[in-house]
C-alpha cells in the first residue's frame, strides 16, 4: 500500500500539468475555435479531476493520516541544490479533489455565461492556466514552489478580473487586486527567506527529516523579532501574505472590486479557490503557527490570526447588508466567511477551518454561478433593485440559489450549518470576544442573504421600469427575464447536491485529517445560539423585505429608512477605500512626485553640472593647451625655423669673396684637426 | 744642391697663401682671377718638387703638370670671358656689386 | 747651387706679393709675369726643362696677355682700384685667413720627416723624347681629352663674350 501511495505521490505533478498543457495549446488557437478551446479546457479539468479523485480515494483507504511526498532537485549551484517537491496527504488530496471538481462545473457554466463574448477562446485559456497554478499550489511540498504558484494564481486573477480591459473600472480593479495582494506577498516572501535561512531547506517534508516543517523543534525555537520565537515570526510574516490573498482586513479592498470580472471568474477564483489559498497555506504551514504555544497560552501568531479573522468576519458582514449589486453582496459574504475560516485556524481548530473551506467552496460557487444565471437571465442586469419576482421566470435557478442561501445562512441540515457550528465551537473555547463577534456576523449573514433572496426572487419584476434602452444584448427577445440553458443550470444543480449533503461528513473529515475527536465544552450553548441567531436573521429579513416586497426600483430600501446615515456608511464600505486614497495612495503619489523632482533637479542637475564641467575643461584645454601651447608652440617653432631660415639665408650674401673666406677658414680648421689627430 | 724637400713645400705653401690673400682681399674681379692663377702655380710647383725628389725615374709628373697648366689656362680664359660679359651688364668689375645670387 | 734656390724663390714671392697688392692693374699683370718667370726658373732648377718652357710659353705668352686684354676691355685701365680700405675689417679677415693657412701648412710640413728628404742619386737631364713618347703612348687619352677641353673652353669663351656684343648691337 505504501508503494502505491508513493507511486501516486510521484505522479502528483500530473494534476497541475494537464491543465497547464491545455492552456499552452489553447493559447495558440485562433479566436474562432471556441468549441475546441472550451473542449480542451473542460477535458483537461476532467482528467485532472479524475487523477485527484484517484489520489483522494487512495488516501481514504488508510487507517490513519498518511503523508507521502516526492522531492527532486530543480537546479544545482555549487554543493547545494534547489529542490522542488510534491506531496500527497489528506489536506492536499481533499483540496485537490474539491478544486478540480468545483472547477470542472464552473467551466461548464462558463461556456454558457461567455457565450456572447468574442474573446471566448482567451477566457478559457486563462481559466486553464489558473487551474494549473492553483493545483500546483495545492500539491506543492516546497514553499518556493508554493510561492511561485501563488504568484501565478495572482497573475491569472489579474488577467481574468481585467478580462474586459476596455472598461476603465475593470482595468482599475485588476490593478488594485494585483497590487493589494502584492503588498501581502512582501511579508510572505520575507517569511520564506527567514524559513530558508533558519532551516536551510525549502522543502516542507523530506525523507531524512531535514524538511522545514520537520525542524521546528530544533531550529526555529530561537529568538526572532519583537521577542517572539522564530517560528512565530515566520508564521506572522506568512500570514501577512494570507491576509492579502484571502482578503482579510485591511487588505480586503480588492475583493469587491474584483467583481468587475465575469461571474464564472468570481465563482472560481474569488469564492472557491484562490481566496482559499491563503487559508490553505496557513493550514499547510500550521506547525509553524502553533509551535511553542498551547491552548492556554497561544502564540502571538495564533492571536493575530484569530482576531484578524473575527474582525474581518464582522466588518464585511456589516457592509454586505447595505449593498445593491448582487455580486457585491456575495463578495463581502465571501470576505466574511474567509474571516470565519481564518478565525477558526487562529483558535487552534485546523479541522473546522479546513472543513468550512470545503463546504464554503461548494455553496459559494453555487451562489455565484446562480447569480451568473440571474445576470444572464435578466439580460446583464446586476442591480438588485431592478430585479424581483424571478421565481416565476427562473425556477431552477431559484431552487438552487435557495439551497445555497440556506447553506450559507447555516440552516440545518445544509452543509453550512455543520461547518459553521464547528467553527463557532472551537472559537468559543478560545476567546469569548471573538465568538461574540462571529455570532453577530452569523446573524448578519442570515439577514443579508434573506434580504437578497427576497429582493431578487420575490415580489414582482421591477426591471422593465427602466426608461432607457437596453443595449445590444437584449435585442434578441422581450425584456422579460428567462431561464438559462442547460449548460448553466446543470452545474449549479450538481453543486447544490453537495451543498445539501456535504455537511454530514464533518466528523469523518476530522478523522481523515488525523485529528482526534475531543469533547469540547459549551457545545449545546453554541449550537443553540447559532441556530437562534440564524433564525432571527431570516425572520428579520422576511419582516423587512418579504412581507412587502418593493414595488418599484426607485423605492427606498426599508433598512435605509431605519438606519439612515449608518446605512450610507455601510453602503460606502465604511469609507475604507476613501481612507486609503487619502493617506496611502496620496503618500505614494507624493513620493512619486518627490522622486520625479529629485530626478529632474538633483540627478539631472548633477548630470548637467558634470557636462558643464567637462565642457569647461575642454574649453580650457582648447584655449590653453591647444591654443597656447600646441598652436602657439607650433607657430613659434615655425617662426623660429623661418627666422633662422632668414638668418641663414643671409649667409648667402651673393658675394663670392665671402664664400671664399668661409671656405678658407673651413679648410684651415680641417687641416688643424687632421694634423692634431695624426 | 742640398735643398730639402721641405723648403720647396714651404715655398709652395707661402705662395699659395699669398694667392689666397689676393683672392680674398681685392675688389677687382680680374685681380681675384690673378690670385687664383698664383694658387694654381704654387700647387703645380708642389707637384714638380715631389717628382723631383721622389719619382725622378718616370716623367709622369711632368705630364700631370702640363695637363694642369692646360686646364688652368682654359679656366682662366673662361673666367675672363665671364668677367667681360658681367662687365657689359653691370658696367663694373667690382665683386661686391655682383650680388644678384644672394639668398 | 743652393743660393739659386733662394734667389729664385725671392723673385717668385716678390712677384706674387706685388701682383696682389699693386693698385695699378697693368702693374699687377707685370708683377704676375715676373712671378710666372720665377716659377719657370724653379722648374728649370728642378730639372723639368720641358715644363719650364711650357710654363713660359703658356702662362707668360698667353694667360698674361689674356688678362691684359680683359683689363683693357673692362675700361678700368687706370682705375683707382686698389686694395681694400687698408686696415678695414674685410681686408684683415682675408689676410688673417691666408696667414693662418700658411702657418698651418708650414707647421705641418716641418713636422713631417718627409720634408727632410734630399734628392738621391745623380740627376741627369730629363729627356723631352721621353715625354713625347709618353704623351702619344700611354697617355694619349688624357691628351685627347685636354684637347677637347681646350676646344670647349675656346668655344665657350667666344660664346660668352660674343653674346654680349651681339646684344649690345
Amino acid at each position: 500500500m505504501e508503494e502505491h501511495l508513493q507511486q501516486l505521490a510521484r505522479q502528483q505533478w500530473l494534476i497541475p500539468a494537464i491543465p497547464l498543457v491545455a492552456a499552452a495549446i489553447q493559447s495558440l488557437l485562433p479566436r474562432r475555435a471556441r468549441k475546441l478551446s472550451a473542449g480542451i479546457c473542460i477535458t483537461a479539468m476532467g482528467l485532472a479531476c479524475a487523477l485527484a479523485l484517484r489520489a483522494f480515494i487512495a488516501t481514504l483507504g488508510h487507517p490513519e493520516a498518511v503523508r507521502e511526498f516526492y522531492n527532486f532537485p530543480w537546479f544545482e549551484f555549487g554543493n547545494t541544490s534547489l529542490q522542488l517537491g510534491f506531496i500527497l496527504d489528506p489536506l492536499t488530496a481533499a483540496m485537490a479533489a474539491m478544486v478540480t471538481f468545483v472547477g470542472f462545473w464552473i467551466f461548464v457554466n462558463a461556456t454558457g455565461y461567455m457565450h456572447d463574448d468574442e474573446n471566448f477562446t482567451r477566457f478559457f485559456c486563462f481559466l486553464s492556466l489558473f487551474a494549473a497554478a492553483m493545483l500546483g499550489l495545492v500539491v506543492a511540498n516546497n514553499i518556493l514552489l508554493l510561492f511561485m504558484c501563488w504568484e501565478l494564481v495572482g497573475l491569472c486573477s489579474y488577467l481574468l478580473i481585467g478580462f474586459w480591459f476596455h472598461k476603465p473600472s475593470a482595468a482599475a480593479a485588476c490593478k488594485k487586486a494585483f497590487i493589494t495582494t502584492r503588498i501581502g506577498d512582501v511579508g510572505f516572501f520575507i517569511g520564506i527567506l527567514m524559513l530558508f535561512w533558519k532551516t536551510g531547506s525549502l522543502n516542507l517534508y523530506t525523507t531524512d527529516g531535514t524538511g522545514a516543517l520537520q525542524q521546528i523543534g530544533t531550529q526555529l525555537m530561537g529568538h526572532g523579532w519583537f521577542g517572539w520565537s522564530v517560528a512565530t515570526t515566520i508564521a506572522v510574516l506568512l500570514f501577512i501574505g494570507a491576509m492579502g490573498k484571502s482578503a482579510q482586513f485591511p487588505l480586503h479592498v480588492w475583493l469587491p472590486d474584483a467583481m468587475e470580472g465575469p461571474t464564472p471568474v468570481s465563482a472560481l477564483i474569488h469564492a472557491a479557490t484562490m481566496v482559499a489559498a491563503g487559508v490553505f497555506m496557513v493550514g499547510r504551514m500550521y506547525p509553524l503557527f502553533i509551535a511553542g504555544g498551547s491552548v492556554e497560552q497561544p502564540t502571538f501568531a495564533m492571536d493575530m490570526v484569530l482576531y484578524v479573522g473575527a474582525f474581518t468576519a464582522l466588518f464585511s458582514a456589516t457592509i454586505a447588508v447595505a449593498q445593491f449589486d448582487i455580486k457585491r453582496v456575495l463578495a463581502y459574504s465571501t470576505c466574511s466567511q474567509l474571516g470565519f475560516m481564518v478565525m477558526a485556524l487562529g483558535a487552534g481548530g485546523l479541522v473546522p477551518g479546513q472543513f468550512h473551506l470545503l463546504t464554503h467552496a461548494f455553496f459559494k460557487a453555487l451562489l455565484f454561478l446562480g447569480s451568473g444565471c440571474v445576470i444572464i437571465g435578466t439580460h446583464h442586469e446586476q442591480d438588485m433593485r431592478k430585479m424581483g419576482g424571478l421565481r416565476k421566470y427562473m425556477p431552477i435557478t431559484f431552487i438552487c440559489y435557495l439551497i445555497g442561501m440556506l447553506a450559507l445562512a447555516g440552516v440545518y441540515p445544509f452543509a453550512g450549518f455543520f461547518s459553521k457550528d464547528e467553527v463557532l465551537l472551537v472559537t468559543f473555547q478560545r476567546s469569548k470576544v471573538a465568538w461574540g463577534m462571529a455570532t453577530f456576523a452569523a446573524f448578519l449573514t442570515a439577514f443579508y442573504m434573506t434580504r437578497q433572496m427576497f429582493m431578487v426572487f420575490a415580489g414582482k419584476w421591477r426591471g422593465g421600469e427602466d426608461q432607457g434602452h437596453h443595449n445590444d444584448h437584449s435585442s434578441h427577445g422581450s425584456h422579460e427575464p428567462h431561464e438559462v440553458p442547460w449548460n448553466m443550470w446543470l452545474p449549479i444543480a450538481v453543486l447544490s447536491l453537495f451543498a445539501i449533503g456535504l455537511g454530514f461528513f464533518g466528523g469523518k473529515y476530522a478523522h481523515y485529517l488525523g485529528a482526534e475527536e475531543e469533547e469540547l465544552a459549551g457545545k449545546s450553548l453554541v449550537m443553540g445560539l447559532s441556530v437562534a441567531v440564524g433564525a432571527f436573521g431570516i425572520l428579520l429579513g422576511w419582516v423587512l423585505y418579504g412581507r412587502n416586497p418593493q414595488a418599484h426600483a426607485s423605492d427606498p430600501d426599508p433598512l435605509e429608512s431605519k438606519l439612515g446615515g449608518l446605512f450610507t456608511c455601510l453602503n460606502r464600505k465604511w469609507y475604507v477605500d476613501e481612507f486609503y486614497e487619502m493617506t496611502i495612495i496620496r503618500a505614494t503619489m507624493a513620493c512619486g512626485t518627490l522622486f520625479r523632482v529629485i530626478d529632474k533637479r538633483l540627478v539631472d542637475g548633477i548630470l548637467h553640472s558634470i557636462v558643464w564641467i567637462v565642457r569647461g575643461i575642454s574649453q580650457v584645454c582648447r584655449v590653453v593647451g591647444d591654443g597656447f601651447f600646441i598652436n602657439g608652440g607650433f607657430d613659434a617653432g615655425c617662426e623660429t625655423v623661418r627666422g633662422s631660415g632668414w638668418g641663414l639665408a643671409k649667409l648667402q650674401s651673393g658675394r663670392v669673396q665671402t664664400y671664399f673666406r668661409v671656405l678658407g677658414l673651413g679648410t684651415i680648421i680641417l687641416l688643424v684637426v687632421y694634423f692634431l689627430k695624426s | 744642391m742640398n735643398i730639402p724637400l721641405g723648403h720647396y713645400l714651404i715655398l709652395a705653401a707661402i705662395l699659395f697663401a699669398i694667392g689666397l690673400a689676393g683672392a680674398l682681399t681685392r675688389k677687382n674681379a680680374i685681380i681675384v682671377l690673378m690670385g687664383i692663377e698664383v694658387m694654381f702655380n704654387s700647387a703645380i710647383l708642389n707637384l714638380v718638387a715631389f717628382w723631383h725628389y721622389k719619382h725622378f725615374a718616370v716623367p709622369t709628373a711632368q705630364l700631370f703638370a702640363m695637363f694642369s697648366i692646360g686646364i688652368a689656362a682654359a679656366e682662366s680664359a673662361i673666367g675672363l670671358a665671364l668677367v667681360i660679359a658681367v662687365y657689359r651688364h653691370y658696367k663694373s668689375v667690382d665683386v661686391d656689386e655682383m650680388r644678384a645670387l644672394k639668398g | 747651387m743652393n743660393i739659386a734656390f733662394w734667389i729664385i724663390s725671392a723673385v717668385a714671392v716678390l712677384g706674387a706679393v706685388l701682383a696682389v697688392t699693386l693698385r695699378n692693374l697693368v702693374h699687377c699683370v707685370l708683377a704676375l709675369i715676373l712671378f710666372f718667370i720665377g716659377i719657370a726658373a724653379h722648374y728649370f732648377l728642378l730639372h723639368a726643362d720641358f715644363l719650364g718652357t711650357v710654363q713660359i710659353l703658356i702662362y707668360v705668352g698667353a694667360v698674361a696677355i689674356l688678362i691684359l686684354f680683359a683689363i683693357m676691355l673692362t675700361h678700368n685701365v687706370t682705375g683707382t682700384d686698389g686694395p681694400r680700405e687698408l686696415l678695414g675689417l674685410k681686408w684683415w679677415s682675408g689676410a688673417a685667413i691666408a696667414a693662418m693657412l700658411a702657418v698651418v701648412l708650414t707647421r705641418a710640413i716641418q713636422g713631417d720627416k718627409l720634408a727632410a728628404a734630399l734628392p738621391a742619386g745623380d740627376r741627369a737631364q730629363s729627356s723631352v723624347a721621353e715625354i713625347g713618347k709618353a704623351l702619344v703612348g700611354g697617355w694619349v687619352v688624357p691628351l685627347e681629352a685636354i684637347a677637347v677641353l681646350l676646344t670647349a673652353a675656346l668655344i665657350g669663351a667666344v660664346v660668352i663674350a660674343l653674346e654680349e656684343i651681339r646684344k649690345s648691337r
